[in-house]
Formats: C-alpha cells, structure tokens, sequence
C-alpha cells in the first residue's frame, strides 16, 4: 500500500490553548478515515492542518512523500487536497453551475474565469458531477434558494470537479438532518471509492463512522484516543471517548 | 487597562450627547431673534409660492422646457455616475485590501487607498465645482468631475467595507479549490456583494441627480438653473413645474432601483 499522507510529531497551539499534541499517523491511498472524538478534540484543527490552511506549530506532514510546506503554489495543491466543510462554503448569490465550474478555477487562467460568467466553461463537467450528485435540473437554480442536503450535494460535485486525491470533510453533515446527512455522507463514500480518493471525515455520529468506514481515528483533547479498524471498536471505545473527565 | 479610562469609555456617550446638547442651546443666543429674522415682505412671498403650488404652469413652453431640463440634468448625473462607478470599482477593490494577501504590502495599500477615498469625499461637490471651474472654466466637465469626485469617495469607501465584511468561509473554500485572488473576486466578493452595492449605487444616482439639479450655477442648464430664472422673474408657478418634475425624476430612479433590487435579490 502506498502513503497518502503521513504526519510526524504534529502540534499545533493557539495563542495559549494547546489544540494537537504530538500526533503521528499516517494514511494508505484510497483509505476511508473517520475521525471522531467530543467537540473541542482537535478534528478542524486537524484537517485545517492537513488542508495547509494553518500551518502546524511543530511537526511535518508528508502528502505523498513530499512536505506539505513545499506544496506552495495553491493551484498544484487543490489537484492534491480538495476540502468540504458545512454547506456555508458555496457562494449563495451564485447559480449553481458556477459554484460547481468553481473546481476547475486551478485550471482556468483569469481570462477563462471571468469569460465562464458569462459563457460557463467546460460546461460539461458541472452537468456530469451534478448528474453524478443527483441535481440534474438545478443547473442555473440560486445556490442559496437550495436546501442544506442540496447545498451539500453542489459542494460535492465542485469536488468532483475538482478531482483532487484526498479528500478532507470536515462535519459534512453536521446541519443536516438524518436522512439528508446519511445520503450525502453515503455518496461522499461512494464518490471517494470511484474516483479512488483517500478520504478523511470528522463526524459527531459513532454510528455513521463505524457504518460507512474502514478506519476511525479517536481524538481527546489534542491526542490520539485510539486509531482501530471500524469493526474492531466497541461500545466501550466509544464510551470511554465521550466520558466526562471527572468520571474517567 | 486602566480603571478610569475604563469609566470615561463607558460614559463616551453620554458626555458627547450633554456637549451637543450644551452646543445647541449656546447656539440659540448667537441668533438675532428680532423681527428682521424674516423680511417684511418675506410673509406675502411666502404665501405666493405657497399659492403658486396649486397651480403650477402646465402650458405646453413650460412643459417641453422642464422636459429638456429634466433630460439635461439626467444625462449629467448618469455621466458623473459612470465615473464614480469606474472610481468606486477600483479604489474600493484597492482600499478594502482583498487583492494582496496579510503582510507588509497591505498594511500600506489599505491606508493609502481609504485615506484618498477620504479626500475625494471630505469636500463637498460643490466645493470642487467652484475649484474646477476655477481652473477649467464654465463647462459640463466642471460638473461632472465635481459630482464623480466626492461620489466616488462615498461609494468607493462604501464598497470597500462591504467587501471586508462578506463570511470568509466561501473565500476560503474558493481558495482550496486553486482560486487564486483575482478569481476569488469574480466568483465570491462580487457575487456576495452584487445586490447590496447596486441598490446603494442606486441610491447614490438619486442623490446625483439632486446635485446636478442645483450645480446649474456651473453653466450646465437643468432643472436647478430653470427654477434659478424662474425666481428671479417671480414666476412661482412655473417654479412648481420644475420642481415636480425633478421629483417625478428622482421617483423613477427610486421605482427602478426597487425593480433592480427584487430582481437581484429574489
Ligand atoms: N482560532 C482559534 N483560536 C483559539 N483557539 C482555538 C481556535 N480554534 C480552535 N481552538 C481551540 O482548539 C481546540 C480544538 O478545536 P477544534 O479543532 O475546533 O475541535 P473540534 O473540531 O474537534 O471540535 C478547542 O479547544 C478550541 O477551543
Ligand atoms: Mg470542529
């Protein structure tokens, strides 16, 4: 198996709070992560580390052998790293096409940008991912006229259109409700499975990570609580994860 | 920080609002309150104007008249608002600071642009009226420049802060996705801003038209110099054409702008 990512000795504090203390892991190519843990763990910062929009205190991580820290140029690295956070992340004001065509922006000189507002590029690869998405005929619909699990859907196809390698989400369903999030996350699976993406979530569902992932990743307060295969964790993991402190 | 300073900050308010309040009322004793405050005559002017209101000049001279001033002031204020739209567009850009990333560069491109900004509205157009024609004379561009140079301070100040104060959170992701600055201002600040800049734009053309309904005096014609002749002559009806017209003008501005406004939003 091939390294994807792997990270050394990873902290990260702000101001005064430690956030990440000394994390090291790494990530095979193609492997479906999810990272769990009580809110306040360390899961954004996490994946904002990974992502390289903060930069870590201390530590390396590697994205395919090769320090993120040289990966500078932002348009090489979006065809590496593609990020999904809540729905918040699409520009409302904008039909849905071009939030989509947005993924092809690393591509686009600014001549082609500006000219796709007018007369949408490369139209094709929004109509197959939103096809892919299941949102065919919303093509030119006010993004924010959408719903949360529609919103979802349209980030996911800029992500698709995007293509990167890895793929990072972070709390992709937080605001949905359950049969809304349990769709988009059951096609965010199946999306990374085809394109043979790696891919790392944070939830705040046990329940979906064990059900839709091959690895789960535990954070408590900045450190690793445990890192198992899905099938191997038990209610007493997830237990003693989500215990207070003053009863541990 | 300190305790008293503390105290000072909490009660900022209230102390300016007892100085204005002090200012207001020294201010009533500087006003000469004799029978001079308005002229003798100033009760009968006054009740033929309000006389004139009901029966404003409607023959045809008139009419075709404030048509033409209706038409000259208007072509004025779209001519200085095409400018200030040019001005606003690429100070407002430079002063909001979205184009270079955090660092050196920006803590002088900021300052720099929002202080110009600063300058070009800190004068009344009217002030730079008399400056240009000063300088350039008795002509349409006196007037124009005038009206696009404050203008565009306001809108251009305007724009700016509504750019600094879009959620980051679509910029960010636009950024992950490769967009590089300039494309992360076509698909995300414009986009967020569009609705709320058109309509203070809008609002903005209203009150050029006002302007350049009374910066008749700069030798442009309009509404403003038609009502200026008609006072001198004492023709108070045909005065109450004018003005209806130039409120009838800035009422189609206003319909428009909702127009605009309900399309954009929706
Ligand atoms: N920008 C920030 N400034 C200061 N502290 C922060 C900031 N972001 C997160 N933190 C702190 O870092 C810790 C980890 O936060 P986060 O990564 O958001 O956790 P999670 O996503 O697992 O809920 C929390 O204690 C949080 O208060
Ligand atoms: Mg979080």
């Amino acid at each position: 198996m091939q390294e994807a990512i792997s990270i050394t000795q990873i902290s990260k504090s702000y101001e005064r709070k430690i956030a990440l203390s000394s994390l090291s892991f790494t990530v095979n190519k193609g492997e479906l992560v999810a990272l769990i843990g009580p809110s306040g763990a360390g899961k954004t910062t996490l994946l904002n580390l990974l992502a390289a929009i903060l930069p870590p205190s201390q530590g390396h991580i590697l994205i395919d052998r090769q320090p993120l820290s040289e990966l500078m140029d932002h348009k090489k690295r979006a065809k590496k790293i593609g990020i999904i956070r809540q729905q918040f992340d699409l520009v409302g004001e904008l039909p849905v096409i071009h939030n989509v065509l947005a993924g092809r922006l690393s591509e686009w000189g600014i001549f082609k940008s500006i000219l796709s507002m007018l007369v949408p590029q490369d139209k094709e690869y929004a109509v197959q991912a939103l096809i892919r998405v299941g949102l065919t005929d919303k093509l030119y619909e006010k993004t924010s006229s959408l719903s949360g699990g529609e919103q979802q859907r349209v980030a996911l196809a800029r992500l698709l259109v995007q293509s990167p390698e890895i793929v990072l989400a972070d709390e992709p369903v937080a605001s949905l409700d359950p049969a809304r999030a349990e769709d988009v996350l059951e096609l965010l699976v199946k999306i990374a499975l085809e394109e043979n993406q790696t891919l790392i979530a944070s939830l705040h569902s046990v329940e979906y990570a064990r059900k839709y992932f091959d690895r789960l990743i535990a954070l408590k307060d900045g450190e690793i609580f445990f890192d198992l295969p899905a099938s191997s964790v038990t209610d007493d993991h997830i237990n003693s994860l989500y215990r207070l402190k003053e009863l541990s | 920080m300190d305790k008293r300073w503390l105290n000072f900050e909490l009660h900022k308010r209230k102390i300016l609002t007892l100085i204005l309040l002090l200012a207001f009322m020294l201010s009533l004793f500087f006003v000469e309150w004799h029978s001079n405050l308005i002229h003798s005559g100033g009760f009968i002017t006054a009740k033929q104007i309000a006389a004139a209101f009901f029966t404003p000049d409607l023959s045809g001279d008139i009419l075709l008249l404030a048509l033409e001033s209706s038409w000259t002031t208007l072509s004025y204020a779209a001519a200085g608002m095409s400018l200030v739209i040019i001005i606003a567009f690429f100070f407002g850009i430079f002063a909001s600071g979205i184009l270079v990333s955090e660092g050196k560069i920006k803590r002088y491109i900021r300052p720099l642009f929002r202080g110009q900004l600063g300058i070009m509205r800190a004068i009344h157009e009217l002030v730079w009226a008399w400056l240009f024609v000063a300088s350039i004379g008795l002509s349409s561009f006196a007037a124009i420049f005038a009206l696009a140079i404050p203008y565009g301070g306001i809108l251009g100040r305007i724009f700016a802060d509504m750019l600094e104060d879009i959620p980051r959170e679509p910029i960010k992701a636009l950024e992950a996705a490769g967009a590089s600055k300039i494309q992360a201002l076509w698909y995300g600040y414009l986009p967020m801003v569009r609705a709320s800049i058109t309509s203070y734009a809008m609002y903005r053309f209203e009150c050029a038209i006002r302007s350049s309904a009374i910066m008749s005096f700069v030798g442009i014609g309009g509404l403003g110099y038609q009502i200026q002749l008609s006072l001198d002559d004492l023709h108070y009806d045909e005065v109450w054409t004018f003005v209806f017209f130039l409120i009838a003008l800035v009422l189609i501005i206003d319909l428009w702008s909702n127009q605009l406004r309900k399309r954009l939003v929706q």
